[in-house]
């Protein structure tokens, strides 16, 4: 599958008025590596970062679209775009491409007005799926899936939901071939952005 | 038999003249004036707005001055319709531009895209040009800052300080007289108050008359495009003892 050829693994997940969002940084050609520090995540602005698995190029191409209309959003309504709203650009976007798609899976994350977290991910043509707890795309999706479901718990403030999110992702990541090494987390609370770049199993 | 040359925009006059685009150009003479200014460290522009009644709502954004892209912003002299039309085009163009290479569009190259579509509309179709006079204000790599004025004619260029519409001819003169090529951004908007002081038809200035934006470099290099707010606006007036203490109204 052309959702397989560079290997990709996302995550995020909904905390205490935070979220987390995290991917690994490897970038191969099928079974050889190319870069291990390939970026997967992009903010949007300071309350909206989206997470884009699949074929690296699209990958790329889809951000920059992206960017663009958010800009000129920006320009026109003189503020910055509610998460749920971007999802749906997104989810435009991509629909736009119905028969013949960009071969991404988008996962959005970003905290609304009231500081209430969002994150949705939705497949290649843009079908969304929201969820109050977690979401994951990407190779490692099946691996991530079953360690999400044991690691995570409702509430977490952003420490111990980054421990969690970065947890889940290392464990997860070892179990496939086409995702790892190291990883690439951001925890994004109502006043502060930390990234975190993650060492984990680098072969 | 004037009326002759008149109607189509793309006849010229035995005397060699566009009467329509004069005719625009006429229209924005009227319209509230705005001032740019170039210093050393960044850009400064000052517009006036005029109130046709006090029951109108004010919009709670700046009317005159319009973000183009993070480096680029403009002025407004004209008929504001017109003017929304030619901001939208130029913004998609920037964001076009920025999709293609992966950096800002350089400011100049901006106004001369916009400069073809005002001339499109002198040339072709029975279609009337854009009654706005623009001016722009940047920063790019290649030039720094920069100031740029352009008219309904699609003409444009570059500027240490220009003003556009009503009385610019006066404002003009004022600035030939008192620009300093080393002026900083603090002494540019000095003077685009007393010039406005001297051309505005009001004999005291206030905030509400006014917008006033500038364009700078933070000192992290980024470029910043800041419009001041009523009260800091005030401030300055005060400062620059432009304005005369509150006139008591019955």
């Amino acid at each position: 599958s052309i959702f397989e050829y560079n290997g990709s693994a996302v995550v995020a997940m909904v905390g205490k008025n935070c979220f987390a969002i995290a991917s690994d940084r490897r970038l191969g050609v099928q079974l050889q590596t190319i870069a291990t520090d390939f970026q997967r995540i992009s903010k949007i602005h300071d309350r909206v970062f989206i997470g884009l698995s699949g074929l690296a190029t699209d990958v790329q191409t889809l951000y920059q679209r992206l960017v663009f209309r958010h800009k000129l959003y920006q320009l026109r309504e003189e503020r910055d775009m509610k998460p749920e709203t971007f999802a749906s650009l997104v989810s435009a976007i991509l629909y736009e491409k119905r028969f013949g798609p960009y071969l991404c899976q988008p996962v959005i994350a970003g905290l609304g007005d009231d500081d209430k977290p969002f994150i949705c991910t939705m497949d290649s043509i843009g079908a969304k799926e929201l969820a109050k707890d977690f979401v994951v795309s990407g190779t490692a999706s099946e691996s991530l899936y079953g360690a999400c479901e044991a690691m995570y718990k409702p509430d977490m403030e952003a420490e111990e939901l980054f421990e969690t999110i970065s947890q889940a992702l290392l464990s997860s990541v070892d179990r496939d071939c086409l995702s790892g090494w190291g990883g690439h987390v951001y925890i994004v609370t109502p006043t502060e952005i930390k990234e975190r770049i993650l060492k984990g199993r680098m072969d | 038999m004037s009326r002759r040359y008149d109607s189509r925009t793309t006849i010229f006059s035995p005397e060699g003249r566009l009467y329509q685009v004069e005719y625009a150009m006429e229209a924005i003479g009227n319209a509230g004036s705005a001032i740019g200014i170039l210093s050393k460290d960044g850009v400064v522009l000052i517009g006036e707005k005029k109130v046709t009644s006090k029951l109108l709502q004010t919009s709670t954004s700046a009317e005159k001055m319009y973000k183009i892209d993070d480096h680029v912003a403009c002025a407004v002299a004209g008929i504001m319709s017109d003017a929304n039309i030619l901001i939208n085009t130029a913004r998609v163009q920037a964001q076009r531009y920025t999709f293609m290479y992966q950096e800002p569009m350089p400011v100049e190259q901006l106004v001369q895209s916009l400069c073809d579509t005002k001339q499109g509309y002198t040339q072709f179709g029975g279609l009337r040009p854009f009654g706005v006079s623009f001016l722009f204000a940047g920063w790019d790599k290649h030039h720094g800052f920069q100031l740029y004025m352009s008219d309904p004619s699609g003409n444009y260029g570059g500027w240490k300080a220009a003003a556009v519409g009503a009385n610019n001819q006066a404002a003009q003169s004022i600035l030939k007289q008192d620009y300093k090529d080393d002026a900083t951004r603090e002494e540019a908007v000095e003077l685009a108050l007393k010039v406005l002081t001297k051309t505005m038809d009001s004999t005291s200035l206030t905030s509400e008359k006014l917008e006033l934006a500038e364009v700078y470099l933070t000192p992290s290099k980024t470029v910043k495009y800041h419009v001041h707010s009523p009260e800091s606006l005030t401030k300055l007036l005060v400062k620059h003892g432009v304005t005369q203490p509150a006139a008591e109204t019955s």
